[in-house]
């Protein structure tokens, strides 16, 4: 064990490419916690959000000839992958006309398309700046900071929260775009 | 193409925040464009994935990694199938002489192993139907799945090592004819004991039944002339 708590991400995703479980049990103890944070806020039930969790190892375990190995970036693959499962089966309990959930399906929403050009990230760095993001976020405004929660954890589109705070959906889109762009701008400075 | 309503698209596509007509113009120029801002879409990407590492962590139960090894033990069938289909596209990419030298190799050092490992999967899958719960212990929740990958791979290795040693069987389909020697050979070796004082017990049983049945005509004859 002590060999494969010293491979980074990328060493750890290559040996699960060769149907490794013991490297699929090294990120699970790695990503779990962080992964389980994520969806039990999108989902709040811890039931459903262990759920979820377990299932999305399962899509890493089926799914990983999806994973972009020259792009290389573990950390945003996997928690962009851990949203949208989360999203997924919130709007399906939500009552949202979905298709339905297939191989197919899961291949187009649910795994994640990353930018080809990319700078990774790694688990540990992305935790050591936890405070920096805390400050970025605490940076926007209370409209700016609500309507990026209802989009990122409460996976609502602009129309969908254009109807819950009765606003128009132009305004929406402003909103997020603005709060987005400081929130990079923000982060970018405390670097 | 326009920058700006290129970047404006992405700050919402990276929230999953786009309506349709906005996923299918970013789709386009994403296809179109060779200046698209694949950078700016990293960082943006990397950003949202950066926002959930502001909440207070909060841990799933232990039991829960024990759960998703038993989730992943149930698409075994579909792993090994992936795997049996990586296996024949690598296959074919060796030129034939050396596909046959490495064959070759491994048969020999290679077949005593390949033995054990069948007989292992064989009490190992004995031991899955039986009432015990498949509860792995806390520090080997996957192992069943490693189990598994081991099993596959003993299963790849004998179609390998039949198709070397017994040139009279069609190398397409050899593993059921070789788990069929083994087991023979299996049999002749540990169990041949354990046959034959089974047959001596069967034996002794039929003559005492038949002297029983003698006994049981010459008092019902006893019988019928004391009347």
């Amino acid at each position: 064990m002590a060999e494969s708590n010293s491979l980074t991400d990328a060493e750890i995703m290559l040996k699960i490419a060769g149907y490794d479980s013991k490297a699929l049990e090294q990120l699970y103890d790695r990503y779990a916690p962080f992964l389980y944070t994520l969806i039990k806020k999108i989902v709040i039930d811890k039931e459903t959000s262990e759920e979820i969790l377990s299932d999305v190892f399962v899509i890493i375990w089926r799914q990983i000839d999806q994973f972009d190995f020259k792009t290389n970036n573990i950390y945003t693959w996997l928690v962009t992958l851990a949203r949208n499962k989360a999203i997924d089966v919130l709007n399906r309990r939500g009552g949202k006309m979905l298709p339905d959930y297939n191989d197919e399906y899961e291949k187009e929403h649910i795994i994640p398309k990353l930018s080809k050009e990319v700078e990774t990230l790694e688990l540990d760095e992305v935790l050591n700046r936890k405070e920096k993001m805390e400050k970025a976020l605490s940076s926007l405004t209370d409209a700016q900071r609500y309507v990026l929660e209802l989009s990122y954890y409460g996976g609502m589109d602009q129309e969908e929260i254009a109807n819950k705070l009765k606003i128009p959906t132009v305004t929406v889109k402003s909103k997020l775009q603005v709060a987005i762009g400081n929130l990079m701008q923000k982060l970018s400075e405390a670097k | 193409m326009d920058k700006k309503k290129c970047l404006e698209l992405i700050k919402l596509e990276v929230l999953g925040c786009l309506n349709e007509t906005d996923t299918e113009s970013l789709k386009i120029m994403k296809e179109k464009n060779d200046d698209f801002p694949w950078k700016e879409l990293s960082d943006y990407q990397n950003l949202v994935a950066l926002i959930p590492s502001a909440l207070e962590m909060k841990y799933p139960a232990s039991e829960l990694k024990d759960k998703t090894a038993m989730k992943l033990y149930n698409i075994r069938d579909e792993i090994k199938a992936k795997i049996d289909a990586k296996k024949a596209l690598e296959i074919p990419s060796l030129p034939v002489e050396e596909q046959l030298e490495s064959e070759e190799k491994f048969v020999i050092e290679e077949k005593v192993e390949v033995e054990e490992k069948i007989f292992a999967e064989a009490e190992e899958g004995f031991h899955i139907n039986t009432d015990e719960p498949l509860t792995p212990g806390k520090d080997e929740s996957f192992r069943i799945v490693s189990n598994f990958k081991e099993k596959n791979e003993s299963k790849n290795l004998t179609s390998e090592t039949h198709g070397n040693t017994d040139v009279s069987v069609s190398k397409t389909a050899p593993e059921k004819d070789v788990i069929e020697k083994i087991t023979r050979d299996y049999i002749n070796t540990h169990m041949e004991s354990e046959i034959d004082l089974l047959n001596q017990g069967i034996k002794k049983n039929k003559i005492l039944s038949f002297i029983f049945f003698l006994i049981t005509l010459i008092l019902i004859g006893a019988l019928y002339f004391i009347k």
